[in-house]
């Protein structure tokens, strides 16, 4: 790959881990909270319930869950944040995650639709930022997380500093979507469309009234020929070359064009404007 | 030459607006705004995706001052085609194609200025039809086929 694609690599930050970890203990602490309050009950309302089986169920489903969950989300999260980097290159955005399934998501600029930066409670607490950065389409794949299966297609979470990447990922954005110079009078706006149709139809409302002089009777009766054959070696009906010498038509270039090279004159002779 | 066949380009009308109004120095808001017509029309005009009417024919002449045949030019459809072969096919299928025919490279990209008279005394007829396919096109699309 070249060199000069790479603006900017980023990783994100260790407190994402402390922050997820955290986060999974409360939700433990709630369970095992739950948990011991019914064994609790259990106990003083059933008297074949004794102490030290009491001490054993708060352990088997209580201690023993919360220590492993504790430890192995730990682990987890650490090596998550070990194996997730991003590149902000010329073109695209490329991460790079996965513990298990390792993905590289590549996504282009021009298919981003806007840039969200998120903070949770837990996030705050560590001065954290998560940047989401929706495209078009949503597509699992090349999703920042795999917890979440469908989500923004860009997902990186536990920054530090999300605006160097908001910055320049806008800045990249922005050289890549503005109008290249010399050009700005060649792309329409809407309200100017809308105007222009207008226009035209109040423009080719007036032009109804306009009349062509024409000679073509003259010059084709000096060449020599009929109506009919003139019809015939343009490719047109009759009615067409009548209403023609009648003036009664206003003809497209094309067509006067290839009359004119019929009857071998210009077509200024043939036509005039009345 | 009674009796004899003869193929003819099919030709489509191109402009020389954009060139005469660049060297008047109007945009093409001016321009369209002294025919009488929107700027669209001489976007489209410019671009060769309109065939225009006589009138408006007359009066672009009138305003730019040049008589019709300067600006309007009828140029064959195929020789457009063969300018943006490049674009639109890879070069080993046009590589191919000479190959197979056994026709020189430059003699192929010049089909477009050839006389129509030369036209139809260097090139055989199933050439052209080969060509013309080659080219997304049927024969009748770019040539006419006519007795003289």
């Amino acid at each position: 790959m070249n060199e000069e694609e790479f603006v900017y690599i980023g990783t994100i930050s260790r407190d994402y881990v402390k922050k997820e970890v955290l986060k999974n203990n409360l939700i433990l602490v709630v369970y095992a909270v739950v948990v011991s309050i019914i064994c609790l009950y259990v106990y003083f309302e059933d008297t074949g319930f004794n102490f030290d089986l009491f001490l054993i169920s708060i352990f088997t489903s209580v201690v023993a869950p919360y220590v492993a969950i504790a430890l192995i989300s730990a682990l987890y999260f650490s090596a998550f944040v070990r194996n997730f980097t991003y590149k902000v290159q010329k073109d695209s955005i490329v991460i790079n995650h996965g513990v298990f399934t390792k993905t590289r998501a590549t996504i282009p600029y021009r298919r981003i639709q806007n840039i969200n930066i998120t903070t949770g409670i837990f996030d705050r607490m560590f001065k954290t930022f998560t940047i989401k950065i929706e495209t078009a389409g949503h597509s699992a794949v090349s999703s920042g997380t795999t917890r979440r299966g469908i989500g923004p297609e860009g997902y990186i979470p536990g920054l530090k500093d999300p605006h160097i990447i908001e910055n320049k990922i806008k800045e990249i954005i922005a050289k890549i979507s503005t109008t290249p110079s010399g050009l700005e009078d060649k792309i329409f706006k809407p309200e100017q469309l809308a105007f222009d149709n207008f226009i035209s139809y109040i423009l080719s409302k007036m032009r109804e009234g306009e009349k062509l002089k024409t000679s073509i009777r003259q010059l084709r009766e000096k060449a020599k020929l009929s109506a009919v054959m003139l019809a015939e070696k343009v490719g047109v009906p009759i009615e067409t070359i009548n209403y023609l010498e009648e003036g009664k038509y206003n003809p497209s270039l094309l067509l006067a064009s290839k009359i004119a090279e019929i009857l071998d004159c210009k077509i200024e002779d043939l036509f005039e404007l009345a | 030459m009674i009796g004899e066949k003869s193929v003819k380009f099919k030709t489509k009308i191109k402009t020389r607006i954009k060139e005469i109004r660049n060297n008047l120095c109007l945009s093409q808001q001016d321009l369209a705004d002294r025919i009488g017509v929107s700027r669209q029309t001489i976007y489209f005009l410019e671009k060769g995706k309109y065939n225009p009417s006589l009138t408006i024919s007359f009066k672009i002449a009138e305003v730019l001052n040049r008589p019709l045949n300067e600006i309007f030019y009828q140029e064959p459809i195929i020789k457009e085609e063969l300018n943006e072969i490049k674009y639109k096919k890879p070069y080993k299928e046009v590589e191919d194609f000479i190959n197979t025919q056994g026709i020189d490279h430059n003699i192929l990209f010049r089909i477009g200025d050839i006389d129509e008279e030369e036209l139809s005394k260097s090139f055989s007829k199933e050439f052209l039809e080969e060509l013309a396919e080659f080219l997304g096109y049927k024969f009748d699309d770019l040539f006419i086929d006519a007795d003289i």
